[in-house]
């Protein structure tokens, strides 16, 4: 929890709840507190309970165990009129059936509160005008709300909530699903909200990057339980983050904000059909494992071999889906799984050579590459093979000399190859 | 505004017609007198059935969140037919003149309760989909009673409840009337208290919650108060259609979505469209008489159908 700021007053604290629906329990045994003033983002996989804990916390559900407070209050023994006044909500989508106009919508964020029988005074007129004004609707007050586009849909809900003048504003998902213009603006006036009038936000999201961009603290759900509480920092780790949700993700530092970015590894499966352009890799000993990683991001289609089973490329080929022609562990290449790899070279664009060391076992490997450029494909190589040649004859470096004269090109870092392969491969198209 | 004006205008034609002419009858003959009086109780019992259906069908409407919904729909209607029926064959005089409306609104009740239990079969709060499928589950079972009570009946209650099921305005006794009169009024009345409460409930039970209002309260009393004003428009009237569905629907067309004038409007639109229909059903074919449940459709169907063909967007955009 930051220390900076006072912590006074908790706006909203759970005290080991559990809760949930009839014969479905979904939370169980959370426990956090929110001061005021904060901006905290639940995050968390679908069915997690993120929703749950927005129910839980507005009253809509009572917890079977524990107690959840609300500024020090329980909120079951809270009025309706009371409760609302402490906490606005804005829905995932506002849904209005019926024709009722942007400050319709708006003015029922006075719900009671107001005067009997909706006949609102000046003052609640006043309020009302000013959420409009703050959240950029005041243009729209008498189109039909159903008319309007989802980021406009947004901001009048949210103006709703804030005519309520809640002090705790809590938001289920309400924004991930808007395009990035409206998602935008709708942040810009959460974060005013927050800093300007001090109102305390809880952003349910499943967007990590935009909860860890914007939130003081994230709250990590799992299974109904919070598995994290903390900084955007401690709760963006790739191995925690990997496992709560299930699937491969990366985090890194955004460049310019320095807040952490998450990226699912689906990238690599995205991008791939948009080339449709085949590299054959020739690796061995953990040499070819970044080139699989990089070509695949870039958007080729990537087989290798021949590798032995049980290498280090040979795991990582498979774990990527990489086709790949196999030799027994430990054995010189024979013929077979040298013909597959023939194959596979047939049908490649081109062939990229790593930086593994060749002896007697894999010099075989090499022939490929003389058997692309004979085909007219570009061959890509690693430079330095004399350093790297074991075999007893110099094989490998008198072969490699043969592909340089025939037209291999050598490569000495991967952003080199990269660079070249973009050039060669446009070239071609 | 030419609503306001064009309903004390129907009103007025329907006192001025009827099976026996055209023209306000001679008042100082004692037969003058007596279609007089007839033609005004005709006249006071389509008031309060056309308003009593109108209001229940926006009410459930704005509650379900759905346009389909009314009292037939959720199976009320069938309910509070179902205890008609037996309250008129097994003789409702028990109760003296409340026996009517209070066993058709305990009928209808139950029948509320029985529809939402099987509706919500899975917990929580049933879905509006399965509400309206198991009302119209209901409404088929209770229809199937009231077809064997009526055939295993003489021939004189036979007669009553058919005659009654098809939709009769014809009063009874006044005292009968005042019962069904008390209920209407305190019912409409009501639930026009609740407006800004409906209003709210529009946008869903959650959200209604979210706006400080006690929604499973607000949701439950104007389901009863409509319930109630189904039950007792059944029980007075028989069972005639389209009133409950199309009126509200129409009203809304014309003034918009909001309760505070959408309660009242429907109560108003939906006794004059029925004295009309009323007036229609005596005069068409006199002396012989058309069930007015038959002219409501009929007569109202394509009526409306203009309207709501011109202005839908103000109703209802799902």
């Amino acid at each position: 929890m930051p220390g900076s700021r006072e912590m006074s007053t908790n706006a909203l604290s759970f005290r080991n709840v559990s809760a949930g629906y009839r014969n479905r329990p979904v939370l169980r045994g959370v426990g956090f507190e929110i001061g005021e003033g904060e901006f905290v983002s639940v995050i968390g996989p679908n069915g997690s309970g993120k929703s749950t804990m927005l129910k839980t916390a507005t009253g809509l559900i009572r917890p079977d165990e524990g107690r959840v407070e609300l500024f020090g209050r329980d909120v079951a023994s809270l009025k309706p009129r009371e409760r609302a006044s402490l906490i606005g909500v804005v829905p995932q989508k506002l849904d209005s059936p019926m024709a009722f106009t942007v400050s319709e919508i708006v003015m029922f964020g006075l719900g009671s509160t107001g005067r009997p029988w909706g006949m609102h005074g000046s003052k609640e007129l006043d309020s009302v005008e000013r959420a409009m004004i703050y959240t950029n609707v005041l243009d729209l007050k008498d189109r039909m709300f159903n008319e309007l586009s989802a980021g406009e849909q947004q901001r009048a809900a949210l103006a709703m909530a804030l005519v309520q003048e809640p002090r705790i504003i809590m938001l289920d998902e309400s924004i991930a699903h808007l395009d990035i213009n409206h998602s935008q603006e709708v942040l810009r006036i959460l974060m005013n909200i927050n800093r300007e009038r001090r109102i305390t936000v809880l952003l349910v999201s499943h967007d990590l990057n935009l909860a860890a961009q914007i939130a003081d603290r994230l709250l990590l759900m799992e299974n109904g339980r919070l598995v994290m509480n903390g900084s955007p920092g401690e709760v963006m780790q790739e191995e925690l983050l990997s496992s709560v949700y299930g699937c491969e993700l990366r985090v890194r530092r955004d460049p310019f904000g320095g807040h952490p970015v998450v990226t699912g590894a689906l990238d690599t499966a995205l991008r791939r059909p948009a080339l449709r352009k085949r590299l054959h890799v020739i690796g061995g000993g953990g040499s070819g494992i970044e080139l699989f990683r990089r070509l695949s991001i870039e958007g080729f289609e990537v087989s290798a071999g021949v590798l032995n089973q049980l290498d280090s490329d040979a795991e990582a080929a498979r774990a990527l889906d990489i086709p790949c022609a196999l030799e027994q562990p430990f054995s010189a290449i024979g013929n077979e799984a040298f013909e597959e790899a023939r194959l596979m070279v047939s049908e490649a664009d081109g062939v990229v050579v790593s930086a593994v060391p060749f002896g007697s076992g894999n010099v075989v490997n090499l022939e490929l590459a003389a058997d692309a450029l004979r085909a007219g494909k570009p061959v890509w190589m690693a430079s330095g093979i004399a350093a790297r040649d074991y075999t007893v004859d110099k094989a490998a470096t008198l072969a490699a000399e043969r592909l340089r004269n025939d037209g291999a090109v050598e490569w000495s870092g991967i952003h080199e190859l990269m660079t070249r392969l973009e050039r060669d491969i446009k070239n071609r198209q | 505004m030419a609503f306001l004006l064009a309903v004390p205008l129907l009103l007025g034609v329907s006192l001025l017609v009827g099976p026996s002419g055209i023209g306000l009858p001679d008042s100082s003959t004692p037969s003058g007198q007596a279609i007089l009086s007839l033609r005004f109780g005709r006249f006071f019992m389509g008031i309060m059935v056309g308003a009593a259906l109108s209001a229940s069908g926006t009410v459930f409407q704005a509650i379900l969140r759905n346009p389909l919904a009314e009292p037939y729909v959720l199976g009320v209607s069938g309910g509070a037919g179902l205890g008609a029926a037996l309250s008129i064959l097994i003789g409702g005089s028990l109760l003296g003149a409340v026996g009517l409306p209070v066993t058709a609104f305990i009928f209808a009740v139950l029948t509320l309760m029985a529809v939402y239990g099987i509706a919500g079969q899975g917990g929580g709060s049933p879905s509006v989909y399965s509400l309206i499928l198991s009302g119209v589950i209901i409404s088929a079972i209770c229809s199937s009673v009231i077809m064997f009570l009526v055939s295993t009946a003489d021939i004189d209650g036979m007669h009553t409840v058919v005659w009654w099921m098809l939709g009769n305005l014809q009063p009874g006794d006044l005292r009968e009337q005042l019962v069904p009169l008390f209920f209407i009024t305190v019912a409409v009345g009501l639930l026009w208290m609740l407006a800004p409460s409906l209003n709210i409930l529009t946008l869903g039970r959650d959200m209604a919650h979210y706006r400080g209002l006690n929604a499973n309260f607000v949701i439950l009393a104007s389901l009863l108060l409509a319930t109630l004003l189904a039950a007792t428009a059944v029980s007075m009237g028989g069972m005639i259609g389209f009133v409950g569905l199309i009126v509200p629907h129409v009203m809304r067309a014309l003034f918009g979505p909001d309760h505070r004038w959408l309660v009242p409007a429907s109560a108003i639109g939906g006794g004059a469209f029925l004295v009309l229909c009323d007036a229609i059903a005596r005069s068409v074919m006199a002396p012989v008489e058309i069930p007015v449940g038959v002219v409501t459709a009929l007569c109202g169907g394509p009526f409306f159908l203009v309207i709501l063909r011109r202005k839908m967007s103000n109703a209802w955009i799902a």
